[in-house]
């Protein structure tokens, strides 16, 4: 999927859970779910379902590990859609 | 070093009843402890606080930051009184459970006192909240140290950790913030 694609659609799902307006307008994948967005971490697991059902894929709890940057989410996005 | 975290119950927005939200937090057997439980929601939340409450720990330890609640294994002593193990590390959890919230404190050394305080405020806006409990701390800590307020200040390492300053040398006091909805706590030794 196309790099500006992925991010504006994982921006779509990470914006009922953010906690800073500033950082969330300034998202890019540099941003950190937890330290930018100030995702509380509850919600951070519905961040990784609405992952999971907006690309129908299925992430492991192995690889779910890393996913606390949109860069993390990415890579998961695109290695499961190969 | 210690942690803290707080679930206020009526500030809840994750929805624990969606299809595979416990897969991803809870082993097999902690689900077992949830679904025998009497107060389901209250179980869910009492584990996820202990497992939050060590994590603030690890991190601090090992400057690693993971999202895995499931490496977090809980194991439950009595209905507030417990430990979490991550491998070989354990973090003892003691917990306050309140029809409003739920409170955990995580230690490395269970026979360590704290202190630790827990309260309500109006706004539930994440930076109200962490302004009013920042300020809440730290009056603390000016009263019980002896030191000026207006020299005190918070500072968060790389890893996220808030680090207690006077002036711009870091003292040896171990501490722990958590807010969530209407409620904060601290806690500090």
């Amino acid at each position: 999927m196309d790099k500006n694609e992925l991010i504006t659609k994982l921006k779509s799902i990470v914006k009922p859970y953010i906690q800073d307006e500033e950082a969330f307008k300034n998202l890019s994948e540099e941003t950190d779910f937890v330290k930018d967005l100030k995702i509380n971490s509850a919600n951070l697991v519905d961040v990784i379902l609405d992952v999971e059902d907006a690309f129908d894929i299925r992430i492991e709890n192995d690889e779910m590990e890393k996913m606390i940057s949109v860069k993390a989410a990415m890579d998961i996005v695109n290695l499961k859609l190969k | 070093m210690i942690g803290n975290d707080i679930v206020d119950l009526n500030n809840i927005k994750s929805n624990w009843n969606r299809s595979r939200f416990l897969d991803k937090v809870f082993s097999k057997k902690e689900q077992q402890i949830i679904f025998v439980s009497e107060n389901r929601p209250q179980t869910v939340w009492l584990l996820w606080s202990m497992k939050e409450a060590a994590y603030k720990i690890y991190v601090q330890q090992f400057g690693i930051r993971f999202f895995n609640p499931q490496r977090l294994v809980c194991h439950l002593s009595s209905s507030t009184i417990g430990y979490v193990t991550i491998e070989n590390k354990t973090y003892y959890c003691s917990s306050i459970i309140s029809k409003d919230y739920i409170y955990t404190v995580a230690r490395l050394n269970y026979l360590k006192n704290y202190n630790s305080s827990i309260f309500k405020i109006k706004n539930d806006i994440y930076v109200t909240q962490s302004e009013s409990l920042k300020y809440r701390f730290l009056k603390t800590i000016s009263i019980s140290k002896g030191l000026k307020f207006k020299n005190l200040s918070i500072r968060k390492n790389i890893f996220g950790v808030p680090k207690l300053f006077h002036n711009d040398s870091k003292l040896p006091i171990q501490m722990s913030l958590t807010h969530c909805g209407n409620y904060c706590g601290y806690v500090y030794f």
